[in-house]
């Protein structure tokens, strides 16, 4: 199917429904809210056959071009029923399983995330492991000592800001399997039930009030060898492979949940404020000229090209837009997010607050450009 | 056009047109012998990037954006036809229509030297008048080698031809594709520079490229003309006037971050004339303002985004 009949074809669907998919609360919402939405909404969306274009017919898929699933969750971000943030481990987690998973066990599992009976969690950083992923410490050694024959794996550790682990059944974890000096080349990855004895979930308090990531805690958790993604010790290329999609689709969905953003911003500021249309007007050509990046790259990977260290690039700029329009929405509205105790007042802060992490989730704005540094412009080796 | 037959093409304009700067050589008699006009009417897209970027690059002097915009008016474009372009800065028409003359006050490229006639837009329409009607005298400013002119006077008895509003829209919005391209090539010539000196100047016992505030000024630079690129894309692929004036506008910025950053690793040798580096930066200092600079487009597109009550995503995948 074509990006432009699919798009025309799911907007004609989603007016036919709307009282089925629309959310049944006022925004902001509680995240337990956001997420029974975001579940329902999937599980509609999957019934209908819209969750299943773009993923392959192997795992429950209709086929096509990923550029579908970007179109869908663009639409549900634009359209208010699933937030971004929520949303986009559907994209970041499935293509990891897909990739890497025993095919059968992808065929089982894929499905339950796509149809929202399940969510899933990314348990990469630790407290003494944030941007240099390649010190994680969590450990897991083959029970009874020999990785080739062990039919389950013990690990012990800590993992934190796992978004949403609260909420999910599984969790892609990354794990030191090799001796501590061996970075990169020493990590394996597992699909972990997390239902499974020995781990406990503790929610945090975000800066913006939310409980939406958590620290995990696990102690002495058996996992079976079948559940290892990408083999001993191959973790590291299964934590790089999430990168083009979260590159891709998820951005363009950040983007779509941006532009309605715009819009409110336009309808309430004063038509005669040149300071507003100022801070409009950088705000909508910060935007623009991220989705018109996005949109090239996706393009491109439709094209066969494989993405790497190029998506830097869109990651700075979709940062750097997502925080130029909420500067530009609190320069507009003050007194909003400050101090308007309704719930406009709770929506424009917690917007607010939330986008002060773009510059530091899926690598802080400085690792982007040390990567551009290093790998686009080829400028050698970090003094 | 195929791959490889525009890969072929854009080595071809970029070495005829760096060979033409280096000998003083006319760009525009050089670009003529390449087809310039045949290629800008077969596939305009293909030699507007094309040619544009490699004016960037080259830093050359040239008139074709007079080609560019006279297509854009409907009128044919001939080598001796220069185009009244806008006051620095703006991109309303600069000439008046008051009781059948047409007063004349604005900009013209490197044609302005050579042209005959001299193709007006006003509120009546666009009439083409001879060029020694007006006033020509050339401007040196901070672009001495820019070939910049200013054009003045008042033409009477020209019939102008009609050309709607529209028309005129659309020449606004083919010069400011233009002048991005030539922006976009003029910034990764100057990130060229930055980067080449980057790698060979050594400071503390190691070159000062692998110092990370030098390496994110540089990663800053790139990420503005890819972003600056991608603007220009969606304004082709688009084709309204707002996705234009969004890419001139990203120009703008661009050539802004362009030359903080990397004048600022270029230091002290680039502060002097002896290194290119200033000829880039005073001729971005011109391709800025025409048309608009940033900050006017971005006011401008966020006043009509609040008059309308509108911010569309204008492109899709
Ligand atoms: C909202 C949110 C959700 C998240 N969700 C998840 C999740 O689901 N799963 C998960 O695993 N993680 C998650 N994270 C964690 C996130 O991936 C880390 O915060 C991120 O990788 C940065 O690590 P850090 O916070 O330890 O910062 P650090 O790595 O300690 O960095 C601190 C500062 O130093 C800078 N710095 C570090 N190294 C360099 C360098 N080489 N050069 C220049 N500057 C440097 C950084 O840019 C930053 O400014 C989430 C984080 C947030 C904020």
């Amino acid at each position: 199917m074509e990006v432009a009949e699919f798009r025309a074809e799911l907007h004609a669907w989603l007016d036919a429904h709307h009282h089925e998919v629309a959310p049944d609360f006022d925004p902001p919402g509680t995240l337990d809210q956001r997420i029974a939405q975001m579940q329902r909404v999937k599980g509609i969306l999957y019934e209908a056959g819209w969750m299943r274009w773009g993923w392959p017919e192997r795992v429950g898929g209709l086929g096509g071009s990923p550029m579908l699933r970007s179109e869908l969750g663009a639409t549900m971000a634009a359209r208010n029923l699933a937030d971004p943030g929520v949303y986009s481990l559907v994209e970041v987690l499935a293509p990891t399983l897909i990739d890497y998973a025993d095919p059968d066990l992808a065929a089982d599992w894929v499905p339950r995330l796509l149809s929202g009976e399940e969510m899933w969690c990314q348990g990469f950083s630790e407290p003494g492991t944030g941007s240099d992923l390649a010190t994680l410490s969590c450990r897991a050694v083959p029970d009874g000592g020999d990785p080739d024959t062990a039919d389950t794996w013990i690990i012990n550790g800590q993992k934190v800001w796992t978004s949403l682990a609260q909420y999910s059944q599984r969790c892609v974890l990354l794990t030191r399997t090799g001796t501590p000096e061996s970075r990169h080349r020493g990590i394996t990855a597992f699909f972990l039930d997390l239902d499974t004895p020995g781990i406990t979930v503790r929610p945090i308090e975000m800066i913006n009030g939310e409980r939406e990531f958590t620290e995990v805690f696990l102690d002495d958790v058996a996992v079976p060898a079948d559940r290892i993604l990408g083999g001993v010790h191959g973790g590291w290329s299964v934590a790089m492979s999430i990168l083009p999609y979260e590159r891709s689709s998820c951005f363009w969905q950040r983007i779509a949940y941006l532009y309605p953003r715009v819009q409110r911003l336009v309808d309430a500021v004063d038509e005669h404020d040149d300071r507003a249309a100022e801070a409009v007007g950088n705000a909508f050509l910060a935007l623009h000229t991220v989705r018109a990046r996005s949109r090239a790259t996706q393009h491109r990977l439709a094209g066969g090209a494989t993405l790497g260290a190029d998506t830097s690039i869109d990651k700075v700029l979709v940062a750097s837009a997502e925080q130029t329009l909420y500067d530009s929405i609190r320069k507009c509205t003050t007194g909003v997010m400050e101090l308007d105790d309704t719930p406009l007042g709770d929506v424009a802060r917690i917007e607010y607050l939330y986008s002060r992490a773009a510059t530091i989730y899926g690598g802080t704005a400085e690792v982007q450009r040390n990567i551009i540094a290093r790998r686009l412009l080829e400028l050698g080796e970090e003094g | 056009m195929h791959a490889a037959e525009r890969a072929l093409l854009e080595e071809t304009v970029r070495d005829a047109v760096t060979r033409a700067v280096d000998a003083g050589a006319s760009v525009d008699a050089v670009l003529g012998e390449l087809g310039w006009l045949e290629m800008l009417d077969a596939e305009p897209r293909d030699a507007v990037e094309i040619v544009f970027t490699a004016l960037g690059l080259a830093n050359a002097t040239a008139g074709v954006l007079d080609d560019v915009l006279a297509v854009a008016c409907g009128v044919e474009p001939r080598p001796d036809l220069a185009v009244l372009l806008p006051r620095f800065g703006a991109w309303a028409p600069a000439a008046e229509a008051i009781d059948g003359e047409k007063r004349i006050d604005g900009l013209a490229t490197a044609r302005g030297a050579t042209a005959t006639d001299l193709l007006v837009v006003a509120d009546d329409g666009a009439a083409v008048v001879p060029l020694a009607a007006c006033a020509v005298s050339a401007v040196e400013g901070v672009d001495p080698i820019g070939g910049w002119h200013r054009v003045r006077g008042v033409v009477t008895g020209a019939a102008p031809v009609p050309v709607g509003a529209d028309r005129w829209e659309a020449a606004v919005a083919a010069g400011r594709r233009a002048l991005g391209h030539q922006i976009a090539g003029n910034g990764r010539a100057v990130l060229d520079l930055a980067r080449t000196h980057a790698l060979d100047r050594v400071q503390f016992g190691r070159p000062i490229a692998s110092f990370q505030a030098v390496r994110h000024r540089l990663a800053e630079t790139l990420v503005a003309i890819e972003g600056l690129e991608a603007t220009l894309g969606a304004a082709w692929d688009d084709g309204t006037p707002i996705t234009s004036a969004l890419a001139k506008a990203a120009a703008g910025r661009t050539a802004r971050t362009v030359a903080t950053h990397c004048q600022q690793v270029l230091a002290g040798i680039g502060f002097t004339t002896d290194h290119p580096y200033h000829l880039y930066l005073k001729r971005a200092m011109v391709l800025e303002g025409l048309f608009g600079n940033a900050d006017a487009i971005v006011l401008d597109v966020g006043r009509h985004l609040i008059h309308t009550r509108s911010a569309p995503t204008l492109i899709e995948l």
